[in-house]
């Protein structure tokens, strides 16, 4: 009874001060500058990698039909629509042929015109030839001049002459009026392949100048993409290596395909190299022309080498290495980089061998002397 | 001789430990005050640490690309990098924006970076998780602040990206987020409308009969595209090779490609001198409130306990306690006070308030240490009213009249 | 330790100066012998607490000589140099209230005054021990002053006068605050005291019920101190 208020006090005071300055001395050596760097190791392994290289492209159809009228003129139907497939020979449209069949009757009065006038010259010509040959005669019975009989003669050419002229005239107007034909039957718009109708830009009564183009069509299996590689990635890429494309609209999953060719000509602008993506098999329904697809092409698998995870690599000074941690000490190690692949791995060539400890992950930047923390992951990041 | 003051305390010492513990809180905001300030100093340095920049290279006569909008073309970094001297050279986008996750939208600054990898300027130089980026597009790297989980799907203005991986510390001068993206995906984001805008671009540029002429097909569509080409970046990050003096780089890229070119120092100046200034007086005008409102209450608590114990000071002084005794009496609790204050104060800056505070917060041990100093000193201070009050009291009071 | 208590010869006392002048002390004369107690009376206004201060060498007098055994404390205005050690050391003081030091416990609250004499701490407790048993709050030595009763509270009081064994103690309205049985104890317990230290003691007071049992009685009026003597009465 005597002696216990007391000891209560001091107890009480005990409980309070000792965990504050328990803590306070915590606080200053595990927080702030004075803190060890917390840090997440990871072990050098021997693997081989499959190095990839990313890209993005958009899908193109390899074989476009633009298809129009030859000459200026107004559509008259169109029998087709966006979104419509269409077999080789198949007719899309028709042009207005407006004055055409007037311009082929009055090719048809013409050559009959041409015909007459062909047996008008042959008439000529015959009257001409029998002239001359009795005026021969009589030049040898000596009943006539020479000069007559001359004049016979030439008279006789020019027919002959004339009429070649009038048979030339007639081939002339058949040729014309077949040129009309031909030209009346340019205008059905014919479908040159097998193929769907990707846009239709005009509408009947629209006129049109030759060359513009009144429906496109693109032949659905030569479907392809022209991928964009940023030049840095780019290094090995090659006709036929394999690769995965997911298309934006169905992000998740993936189609197989190839690289068919890489463009000789590169983007100099954006510092791309291009190259053009096949699928093994079209996607079914057909994607839309313009969509985008992230390309991943797989390059040959490489020889296993140390491997370490690209969150490793530091650079000081320009220098690329890791901090290899030895006995609770870290030492930064220069190392060169070999081949890397997409989901982090990279291969190093020279400074490391399987089963170093190195750094992959630290809360702060790392210093020679940094006083380090080993843990598991660290805080705050959710696996 | 026994401690006075000890026995004082010891003898009252819940309402000593709780007027310390609310003391405490006091100084710990004013330690977190402190700590925010050198936590936005420390922002802007680790910003350019990060960078890994010795130089930037931002348009002329402005000063980008951290303190104000720089944009120089994307092609600027080749002519940059056949400059003597010069190691590295890199495009760097920034812009601060909405980066979306599921449906919230967080303020980040949206960092393009040149493909390279690891090592390049611009890039982050450590991760705490997760991977650097290795696709050329649709991937990022986001700092911890913007509450991005591994392997997460953000939208920045069109596109989605995945979070492959996490860094620490990587914020703007303003404390944003820092979220890297491959720089041709920045350039896009930074300069890309939203798809109302293009479609109301595209809508006047039809309609506008000298670029939809009838007889040249295909104008609209080259005219559309060239519309939507964007070749800028806000600056060049250039890393000045061994040997050579960064200002004289600095020099003969001012001169021959005729941009503006900052060095480390300069920019560090620009950051902490412009670009914080005003948040550092504000910080600096709250800490002296702070430290005279600490001092208020020192004194005024010092006070009212020794204005609490007159009579036993008359009777101490009666029964011929020297005076020293009682300035050490007062003096002590005082400054026991404020050591309690000082060690309540830190552990709350450091456990609660600086986890909790949405900008960083630097504790630095030498603040520490200065902010002791000056609780000491505040307590001296405050002490010294009382201790005049006490001097003042009258032995005689002790004796009835 | 003197064998001659305290005396005081001629003593004045003027507050302040000129026509606004107030003489609270016109004439004192006292002594108080070794062993002794007496009894100070005055109504109000009479100079008492005044002389109580000077005694307490808390205030100077203007004029007039006190000596504490052989020792002048004051002569005409001459002083001794520290009185706060004379108060210390060779004056006890008991109050009306017992003005114990509340976060100090009993042993210390008496102890305090020989350790502010420069005693080490382990010595001073004894010595403060020492008197306890006299006083009968030997059980009490490590309570604090809010856990004792009235009468405890003025005992410990009375032990922290005598701890150093002053020449004289000054117990101003000791009983007051008591109920006349312990009134009267506490007198007993001063007067035991004073025989067993030799002290003189001065007990200020206008306690009816203690009045009876001085031997010697000092009267106050307007600053001026007439002898008269006590019934002397048994005080059990």
């Amino acid at each position: 009874m005597k002696k216990f208020p007391f000891q209560k006090r001091t107890l009480a005071l005990i409980a309070i001060l000792v965990p504050l300055l328990f803590l306070f001395v915590y606080v200053a050596l595990r927080s702030g500058p004075l803190a060890p760097v917390s840090v997440v190791l990871a072990t050098v392994e021997e693997s081989e990698i499959s190095p990839a290289i990313f890209g993005i492209g958009t899908i193109e159809a390899r074989y476009t039909y633009k298809i129009g009228p030859t000459s200026a003129g107004r559509v008259k139907r169109l029998d087709v629509d966006t979104g419509e497939y269409v077999k080789a020979g198949q007719v899309l449209g028709e042009m207005d042929p407006v004055d055409l069949d007037a311009r082929i009757r009055a090719e048809d009065a013409g050559f009959k015109r041409a015909a007459a006038l062909i047996d008008e010259a042959q008439a000529r010509k015959d009257y001409a030839q029998t002239q001359s040959s009795r005026y021969n005669l009589l030049l040898k019975s000596r009943a006539t001049s020479k000069e007559m009989a001359a004049s016979k003669r030439q008279e006789l050419q020019i027919a002959a002459a004339g009429l070649t002229a009038a048979r030339e005239d007639l081939s002339r107007t058949a040729a014309d009026r077949k040129a009309l034909q031909a030209q009346l039957n340019n205008l059905v718009l014919i479908s040159p392949v097998d193929g769907l109708v990707v846009s239709r830009d005009a509408d009947p009564g629209t006129t049109v100048v030759a060359g513009q183009f009144v429906v496109e069509i693109i032949d659905p299996g030569s479907l392809w993409i022209n991928v964009r590689f940023d030049q840095t990635h780019a290094r090995g890429l090659a006709a036929g290596l394999p690769g995965r494309i997911t298309l934006r609209s169905r992000s998740g999953e993936f189609q197989t395909g190839r690289v068919l060719r890489t463009e000789p000509l590169a983007d100099a602008v954006t510092e791309e190299t291009l190259a053009k993506v096949v699928f093994d098999q079209i996607p079914e329904p057909l994607p839309p022309i313009g969509e985008l697809a992230e390309v991943t092409i797989t390059l040959p698998k490489m020889a296993a080498a140390p491997v370490i995870p690209n969150a490793a690599v530091h650079h000081i000074n320009g220098q690329a290495g890791v901090w290899k941690h030895r006995n609770g000490h870290l030492q930064f190690t220069p190392i060169t980089l070999g081949e890397s692949d997409l989901e982090g791995h990279v291969q190093v060539h020279k400074g490391l061998k399987s089963g170093d400890q190195i750094v992959l992950y630290s809360e702060n930047a790392l210093k020679e002397h940094s006083k380090i923390h080993i843990v598991d992951h660290i805080p705050g990041v959710t696996q | 001789m026994i401690s006075l003051a000890g026995r004082d305390i010891m003898h009252s010492w819940g309402k000593f430990v709780f007027t310390g513990m609310g003391l405490g809180l006091l100084i710990g905001v004013t330690l977190s005050m402190a700590g925010i300030y050198r936590g936005m100093v420390d922002d802007a340095r680790v910003l350019l640490d990060n960078s890994g920049a010795d130089l930037w290279v931002v348009q002329k006569d402005t000063l980008g690309p951290y303190a104000e909008s720089s944009s120089i073309y994307d092609d600027t970094w080749r002519g940059i990098r056949s400059i003597s001297g010069v190691a590295d050279a890199a495009s760097i986008t920034y812009l601060t924006m909405q980066v979306r996750r599921k449906g919230v939208d967080v303020r980040a600054m949206v960092t393009g970076i040149t493909a390279g990898g690891p090592g390049t300027p611009g890039w982050p130089p450590y991760l705490i998780g997760g991977r650097q980026i290795t696709r050329g597009h649709y991937e990022a790297v986001a700092d911890i602040a913007s509450g991005f989980k591994l392997g997460e799907r953000i939208k920045i203005r069109r596109n989605h990206y995945t979070i492959v991986g996490l860094t620490r510390r990587m914020v703007s001068s303003s404390g944003d987020p820092m979220v890297f993206i491959p720089l041709k995906d920045a350039q896009e984001a930074q300069f890309l409308k939203d798809n109302d805008a293009i479609r109301e671009q595209r809508r006047r540029t039809t309609e506008n009969s000298a670029f939809n002429r009838p007889g040249v097909p295909g104008l609209l569509d080259a005219i559309i595209a060239s519309q939507s080409v964007n070749t800028y970046v806000n600056a060049v990050l250039v890393r000045v090779g061994k040997g050579h003096n960064p200002d004289k780089v600095a020099e003969s890229i001012r001169r021959w490609k005729r941009l503006t070119v900052y060095t480390r120092s300069q920019m560090e100046e620009i950051l902490v001198g412009k670009l914080i200034a005003t948040s550092a007086k504000q910080i600096a005008m709250f800490l002296i409130i702070l430290s005279l409102v600490s001092s208020a209450i020192v004194a005024f608590i010092i006070y009212t306990l020794t204005m609490g114990k007159i009579r036993e000071i008359a009777v101490l002084k009666l029964i011929g306690t020297k005076n020293r005794t009682i300035v050490g009496l007062i003096m002590q609790q005082s400054i026991a006070l404020g050591l309690i204050g000082f060690v309540v104060g830190k552990i709350t800056a450091t456990l609660v308030m600086a986890p909790i505070f949405p900008k960083h917060v630097l504790l630095e041990p030498l603040d520490s240490v200065f902010g002791f100093i000056a609780v000491v000193m505040i307590c001296i201070l405050s002490s010294i009213v009382s201790i005049r009050a006490a001097l003042k009291i009258n032995p005689a009071e002790a004796i009835g009249g | 330790m003197t064998e001659k208590g305290i005396t005081i010869v001629g003593l004045k006392k003027r507050y302040g100066s000129g026509d606004t002048a107030v003489d609270a002390l016109k004439n004192v004369e006292m002594h108080v012998a070794p062993g002794e107690v007496v009894g100070l009376i005055g109504p109000s206004g009479s100079g008492k607490s005044t002389l109580l201060k000077c005694l307490g060498a808390v205030i100077e007098p203007t004029a007039g000589q006190m000596m504490l055994g052989d020792d002048l404390i004051y002569d005409n205005g001459w002083r001794v140099k520290d009185l706060r050690a004379l108060r210390r050391d060779r004056i006890g003081f008991v109050f009306q209230a017992p003005y114990l030091i509340p976060f100090l416990d009993v042993t210390d609250n008496v102890a305090l005054l020989p350790m502010l004499a420069g005693k080490p701490n382990a010595e001073a407790r004894k010595q403060a021990r020492e008197l306890f048993k006299a006083l009968d709050i030997e059980h009490r030595a490590r309570a604090m002053p809010s856990q004792l009763s009235g009468g405890e509270q003025q005992r410990v009081a009375i032990a922290r006068g005598l701890v150093n064994r002053p020449p004289v103690i000054l117990a101003d309205e000791p009983t007051a605050p008591l109920d006349s049985e312990r009134a009267l104890a506490v007198i007993r317990i001063l007067n035991e005291m004073a025989q067993k230290f030799a002290t003189a003691i001065i007990v200020v007071t206008h306690d009816e019920k203690i009045i009876p049992t001085f031997k010697r009685i000092y009267h106050i009026r307007d600053g001026v101190t007439y002898e008269e003597k006590g019934e002397g009465r048994s005080f059990e």
